[in-house]
């Protein structure tokens, strides 16, 4: 019985939100605003089981002393940052939110150095390093280059205080150039694979229907 | 007003943090700052996971002015607010492993998701019609080709070329080609990423000081 109630249910919201294909109404907004709810109340409740509980709840509760300890600075942090939904009282929010922003910095920086940078670089040598693919790997590593040059806007600050329109070194330009073409191929590709998982989804919704559709007659 | 004591703290959190990354696990008479920067990651999902209930409670609280504004009240907001009530009443209740919540809330966001997702492909087709109509140069041309190539590469059209020795090489070469790009884009968001997190660890911006 509950099947086909969420079964009814998805189908219902499906048209709903197809509705938009007429423009905004009534309809659509109905479907995207109680998906807002729903996933902010599951959110909330992720939150709380899967963060709070076993990291906060469980360790003052039912850990050993040491444990107990450790957990009082989270908690007191949680309850000053709780503050910040005052507009009024926002101000006490301030140190873990400075906390949080210093540890996510951090953690941002060792992420982005040991984690993309470092796997990329290794990854764009791996070609020279094996010697197999070489020609393969010396237009990837221009493709690369030139797609960080592309995205190269600075320039000398002698040409902005001077009032001349500033112009990058045509060595740059050039490199900029390639770096488009390299662009433009991995924007098509990736523009392709939403495309093409879009496309699933939307056959997926239709599918859903027609399912409804011949239960029912059946 | 820019609060010193404040700057020092994240910096002071920050530092301890990256030095733990920093320090290999050989150097046991250091294990210590790995100890410490562990403490502080722990702190730090606590208090993100506290920083998203506010995000959530901030929303709440937002739609249920709308919803009992004495002009112009949003008449949607009432969804919002009894959704979330719903939702988080039978998630504390019966916890998000229960099989029946899990069916409830996947009933109600899976298909606007998915339908959403497939309201994209109509509008990524008309945006990318008309960005080749209004900007014709290198970069949309290039764009064009390559989205048609994978198009057909991803729909299995070409699957009899690539059978075949040499059209096959050239089809797993041109497959390969987005590395690049690719990877020149993961380098740049890294190095973006780098100079916020430096520019937090150094003082010179302070998101937290507002």
């Amino acid at each position: 019985m509950m099947e086909w109630v969420w079964m009814i249910a998805g189908v219902v919201l499906t048209l709903m939100v197809f509705s938009y294909i007429f423009g905004d109404n009534f309809l659509f907004r109905v479907a995207t605003y109680l998906f807002v709810g729903v996933a902010a109340g599951y959110l909330f409740v992720v939150v709380f089981y899967q963060v709070l509980m076993p990291r906060l709840v469980e360790p003052i509760l039912l850990g050993t002393m040491g444990e107990r300890v450790l957990a009082v600075v989270p908690l007191l942090g949680a309850a000053l940052l709780l503050f910040k939904i005052s507009p009024r009282l926002a101000f006490l929010g301030k140190a873990p939110m400075a906390f949080l922003v210093g540890v996510g910095a951090a953690v941002a920086i060792g992420g982005s150095v040991f984690g993309t940078l470092l796997g990329q670089v290794n990854a764009a040598g791996a070609p020279f390093r094996s010697g197999s693919g070489i020609l393969e790997g010396l237009l990837a590593l221009i493709g690369a280059v030139g797609v960080l040059a592309y995205f190269q806007f600075s320039t000398p600050a002698r040409a902005s205080l001077s009032g001349e329109v500033p112009k990058r070194p045509a060595w740059l330009e050039a490199l900029a150039w390639v770096g488009q073409i390299f662009l433009g191929i991995t924007l098509g590709a990736l523009f392709s694979g939403v495309l093409i998982a879009s496309i699933t989804a939307l056959l997926d919704r239709v599918q859903a229907i027609l399912l409804l559709l011949a239960r029912l007659l059946s | 007003m820019r609060s010193p004591v404040m700057t020092a703290l994240a910096i002071a959190a920050g530092l301890i943090v990256l030095l733990g990354y920093l320090i290999p696990p050989e150097w046991t008479s250091l294990a210590y700052i790995q100890a410490v920067r562990a403490i502080f990651i722990g702190w730090a999902v606590v208090l993100a996971g506290i920083a998203a209930w506010v995000g959530v409670i901030h929303l709440f609280l937002t739609h249920l002015r709308r919803m009992t504004a004495r002009r112009d009240a949003d008449r949607y907001s009432v969804l919002v607010v009894l959704a979330f009530l719903v939702t988080a009443a039978a998630g504390m209740i019966l916890t998000p492993a229960d099989p029946r919540f899990q069916q409830a809330v996947l009933a109600i966001q899976v298909p606007v998701e998915a339908t959403l997702l497939g309201l994209l492909a109509v509008t990524l087709v008309f945006a990318s019609m008309r960005l080749f109509q209004r900007r014709k140069g290198v970069m949309a041309v290039v764009f064009v080709i390559s989205a048609v190539f994978f198009l057909l590469l991803g729909a299995g059209l070409l699957m009899p070329l690539q059978e075949m020795p040499l059209p096959g090489a050239l089809i797993g070469f041109f497959e390969r080609l987005p590395v690049a790009g690719g990877r020149g884009i993961l380098i740049g968001i890294a190095l973006g990423s780098l100079m916020t997190g430096l520019r937090i660890l150094l003082g010179a911006d302070r998101p937290y000081s507002g």
